[in-house]
C-alpha cells in the first residue's frame, strides 16, 4: 500500500519534473532527450535520489514497447508526398548505409579495444541505426523548416533502419555466441524475412487498421484508443511470427495517416502525447538503469569511437549511399550530421546482456556513452548548422489555431483563426475588400469576446479574432495577409526566394530577352523554364533548390504534384560590386 | 548609380486616379515618355507590359516595380506613382497595389539594370520609407522621403 502511493507519487514527480524541464532546455537551445537522460541519471542509483533500477528484461520490454509508439507516431507524421522525394534515398541509408556505419564503427572498435573483430561489429552494429526519438523531436520541435528532401530522408531514414541494425545486432549476437558458423545465404533470407514480413504486415494491418476505424461508430475518444491498440497489435504480429515490429509498426502509421480516416485530429493529437509520453518514459528508465560510475572507464575509448562513429563512419554512409540520387553537397553534410544516436543503441546495448554475451556491461556503458556524445554533440548544433548550409526555408505557417475538419468527405477544408496584430496586414480594412485566396472564406469575427453579426461589413482591428474556413494550401497566401508579418520576415523571405515571382511556363527566350541574359546553349531560348530547371537538377527538385543563370539565381518557390509552377527570381549581387558601392558612396 | 538620380519631383505622381494594372502602366510609360522625349509612350507600354507576362513585378505588400529595357533609350529613368486606391496586380501576395515605381534603362544596361532593381527592392522593402511615402501629400514631398533614404543609406 505505501509503496504503492510512494510509487506514484514518484512517477508523478518525475513526469511533471521532466516537462517542467522542457521549458528550460527549449530556452538555452539543449536537445530535450538528453534533458530527460540526464534526469534519470540523477534520480538514478548514484544520483541524490538514488533509486536503484536494473531490471534489464523490463527495461528491455518498456522500451520496445515505447519505441513502437514512437514509431507508429513518426509514421501518422509522414506525408506520402514526402516519398517522393525522400524515399528511395531513405531506404539506401537505412540498409546499406547501416552496414556502412556499423562495419566502419566496428572495425575501428576491434582495433581500439583488441577485441575479436565480430565483437567489434557487435558494437558497431549497437550504434549503427539513427534514433527515430530523436530525429523526429529534433526535427519537429526546433521549428525547423528544413528543405523537403533533406528532411524527408532523414524522417524516411530513422523510421526504417531500426530494423536494420536490430537485425545485425542479433545476428552478430548468435554469431558469437556460435549458433551461426558463418555468414551466409541462412542470414540473408532471415534478412529478407524479417523486412518481408514487417512490411507486409505493416502494409495489410494498416489497411486494416483504417477499415476498421472507419467502419465501427464509436465514442470518439476511442479512436484514438483503437488506433494506438492496433499499432501495438500489428508491431506484435509481426514480431511474433518473425518479422520486423518496428518496420511494421511504422509502415502501418503511414498508411492510415494518409489514407481518409475518421477522427483524424483526434488520433494524431491523442498520439502526439502518448509518443511524448513515450519519450520522456523512455530515456528517464534509460538514465536510470545506467550506472554512470561504470561509464568513467570507457569514457575515453567511447569518445574515440563516438569520434570515428560522427566524422568518418555516418559521413561515409551517406556520401556512398547517396551517390545514385546526387544531393548537394550542403545537404549531404547537413544529413551526415544529423546520424543522432538516441534510444535505440542503448536499447539494443541490452540486448548482449540478456542473451549473456561476454563483456556485454561494457558494450552497453560504450553504447550509452556514445549517444550521450551524439545528443549533445549533433542535438545541440542542428538548427544553427542548418541556418550555416542554408538548407533552411522560409516558414510555411504562423496560423495561431488551425483546426481540421472531421467531416466525411471534407478531409481537405480546416478551420485557421488569427489574432489580428498592429503589424497584421489587414488592419483597418474592410473585411470585404480583403482579397482572400479563392478556397478561403472569412466565417466570423469575434471582437471582446462576441462574435460580430455580418462580419463581411466590418472593419477588422487590432485585436480581433478572425476565424476562416480554407485548406492548408491556401495558408501561406493566409498568413501574410492575417499573420503578425514583421518586415524581417518579409525580407527573409525576399533574401531566399528573390525579388520578383514567375511562372514555370515562361520561355527561357523571354526571361533573357527581359534581362539581356546570354542563353546558356542553342536552342534554349523556346524552353520553358520549368522544364529546364528540371533538366538542370539531378534530382527531384524541391522548394528552395535553386541554379545561377547569368546574373539571376533560379530558385524553385511553388510544386505541384512534383512539378514546378512559380519560379523566384533574384539579383545575385556579387559581393565585391557591393564593396564597390559601399566605396563609391563614401566618396 | 543612385536612386535619386533616376527620379525627379515632374515623375511623380500623387495619388493618382487609377483602377487597373493597364491604366496604372499607361500613366507610367506617359510619364517616362514626357520626360524622355525620344520614346513613345505605347513603345514603352508594350515592354513593360511584356515584362509582366513572365510575371508579376508586384514585390509585395503593396509595391511593384515595373521594368524593361528599351531600345534607344540613353539612360536609366524611373517614374513612380502613389495611388489613392491600390489596385489589382497579380502580386504572389495577392495584395492591391498602391506604389509603383517604373523603370527603364537602356538595352546595353544589363548588369547595371539588376543592380537598379536590387537597389529598388531593398528600398521598397523598408516598411518606414513605404510609410512614409504613403502619408505624402505632394510629389515634392515623396520626393523628399526618397532624397532623405538616400541619405540615410550613404551614412550607413
Amino acid at each position: 500500500m505505501e509503496l504503492t502511493n510512494q510509487f506514484i507519487f514518484g512517477v508523478g514527480l518525475l513526469l511533471t519534473v521532466s516537462i517542467l524541464a522542457s521549458v528550460v532546455s527549449s530556452r538555452i537551445g539543449a536537445p530535450l532527450l538528453l534533458v530527460f537522460l540526464v534526469i534519470g541519471m540523477l534520480v538514478g542509483e548514484q544520483g541524490p535520489v538514488g533509486i536503484h533500477f536494473d531490471d534489464i528484461q523490463g527495461a528491455h520490454l518498456i522500451g520496445s514497447l515505447a519505441l513502437a509508439i514512437i514509431l507508429f507516431d513518426g509514421g501518422l507524421r509522414t506525408q506520402t508526398s514526402s516519398f517522393r522525394v525522400g524515399l528511395k534515398p531513405a531506404l539506401s541509408l537505412a540498409t546499406v548505409g547501416v552496414v556502412i556505419t556499423a562495419s566502419v564503427t566496428g572495425l575501428f572498435v576491434s582495433w581500439l579495444f583488441n577485441i575479436h573483430w565480430m565483437a567489434g561489429l557487435l558494437i558497431g552494429a549497437i550504434v549503427g541505426s539513427t534514433d527515430a526519438a530523436a530525429v523526429f523531436n529534433l526535427l519537429h520541435s526546433r521549428g525547423l523548416e528544413l528543405k523537403q528532401r533533406v528532411q524527408a530522408t532523414l524522417e524516411i531514414e530513422s523510421g526504417s533502419n531500426d530494423p536494420m541494425a536490430i537485425f545485425l545486432t542479433i545476428a552478430l549476437i548468435d554469431f558469437l555466441l556460435g549458433q551461426y558458423t558463418s555468414f551466409g545465404w541462412g542470414m540473408a533470407i532471415e534478412f529478407a524475412s524479417q523486412m518481408g514480413i514487417g512490411a507486409l504486415i505493416g502494409i495489410i494491418g494498416g489497411r486494416g487498421l483504417t477499415a476498421l476505424i472507419n467502419r465501427l461508430p464509436l465514442t470518439p475518444s476511442l479512436y484514438s484508443l483503437l488506433a494506438l491498440s492496433g499499432g501495438l497489435l500489428i508491431y506484435g504480429i509481426a514480431a511474433v511470427i518473425g518479422g520486423s515490429g518496428f518496420l511494421a509498426a511504422y509502415l502501418a502509421g503511414i498508411i492510415l495517416a494518409n489514407r481518409p480516416h475518421q477522427a483524424a485530429q483526434n488520433i494524431r493529437r491523442f498520439h502526439d502525447g502518448i509518443a511524448w509520453l513515450s519519450q520522456i518514459g523512455m530515456f528517464l528508465m534509460l538514465g536510470l538503469l545506467v550506472t554512470p560510475s561504470e561509464l568513467l572507464p570507457v569514457a575515453g575509448q567511447a569518445m574515440l569511437v563516438a569520434g570515428v562513429l560522427i566524422l568518418v563512419a555516418r559521413p561515409l554512409a551517406v556520401v556512398i549511399c547517396l551517390l545514385p540520387f546526387r544531393f548537394p553537397w550542403r545537404e549531404q553534410v547537413f544529413i551526415s550530421w544529423v546520424g543522432l544516436r538516441g534510444a535505440v543503441p542503448i536499447l539494443l546495448g541490452l540486448f548482449p546482456i540478456l542473451a549473456g554475451v561476454e563483456g556485454a556491461r561494457d558494450y552497453f556503458n560504450i553504447a550509452f556513452f556514445i549517444v550521450l556524445v551524439s545528443l549533445i554533440a549533433q542535438g545541440w548544433t542542428i538548427a544553427p548548422l542548418a541556418r550555416f548550409l542554408r538548407i533552411e526555408v522560409p516558414h510555411v505557417t504562423g496560423a495561431s489555431q488551425r483546426m481540421e475538419l472531421d467531416i466525411p468527405g471534407q478531409h481537405d477544408h480546416e478551420f485557421v483563426g488569427y489574432q489580428l496584430q498592429p503589424r497584421s496586414e489587414v488592419v483597418n480594412w474592410p473585411a470585404n475588400r480583403v482579397p482572400l485566396p479563392k478556397q478561403a472564406r472569412l466565417l466570423t469575427l469575434i471582437r471582446n469576446g462576441e462574435p460580430l453579426d455580418k462580419p463581411h461589413h466590418q472593419t477588422l482591428q487590432v485585436g480581433d479574432y478572425v476565424y476562416l474556413l480554407t485548406t492548408s494550401r491556401e495558408l501561406p497566401a493566409l498568413d501574410r495577409l492575417f499573420g503578425a508579418s514583421a518586415e524581417q520576415e518579409r525580407l527573409e523571405e525576399h533574401r531566399f526566394f528573390g525579388e520578383f515571382v514567375i511562372s514555370a511556363d515562361t520561355p527561357l527566350g523571354d526571361l533573357a530577352d527581359a534581362y539581356g541574359l546570354k542563353l546558356p546553349y542553342k536552342g534554349a531560348a523556346s524552353e520553358l523554364i520549368g522544364p529546364h530547371l528540371y533538366s538542370r537538377f539531378k534530382h527531384q527538385p524541391v522548394v528552395g533548390d535553386r541554379i545561377r543563370f547569368e546574373g539571376f539565381q533560379l530558385v524553385v518557390r511553388e510544386l505541384e504534384a512534383g512539378k514546378i509552377t512559380k519560379v523566384g527570381l533574384k539579383i545575385a549581387r556579387s559581393p565585391n560590386k557591393r564593396a564597390v558601392k559601399k566605396r563609391s558612396n563614401k566618396n | 548609380m543612385d536612386i535619386i538620380d533616376l527620379i525627379s519631383p515632374d515623375r511623380i505622381k500623387c495619388d493618382a486616379d487609377v483602377t487597373s494594372k493597364k491604366r496604372a502602366l499607361e500613366l507610367l510609360s506617359e510619364m517616362l515618355a514626357a520626360s524622355t522625349e525620344t520614346l513613345p509612350a505605347s513603345a514603352l507600354f508594350n515592354k513593360l507590359t511584356g515584362r509582366e507576362r513572365l510575371g508579376s513585378t508586384g514585390l509585395g505588400h503593396g509595391v511593384a516595380l515595373p521594368h524593361a529595357r528599351i531600345e534607344g533609350s540613353d539612360k536609366a529613368v524611373g517614374a513612380l506613382i502613389k495611388l489613392e486606391e491600390g489596385i489589382d496586380f497579380d502580386s504572389f501576395d495577392k495584395h492591391p497595389v498602391d506604389l509603383l515605381f517604373a523603370l527603364v534603362v537602356p538595352e546595353h544596361f544589363t548588369d547595371e539594370h539588376l543592380k537598379i532593381l536590387a537597389d529598388l527592392a531593398e528600398m521598397f522593402s523598408n516598411e518606414q520609407l513605404c510609410e512614409s511615402l504613403r502619408q505624402a501629400n505632394t510629389p515634392e514631398d515623396m520626393y523628399k522621403e526618397l532624397l532623405h533614404w538616400q541619405k540615410q543609406l550613404k551614412i550607413a
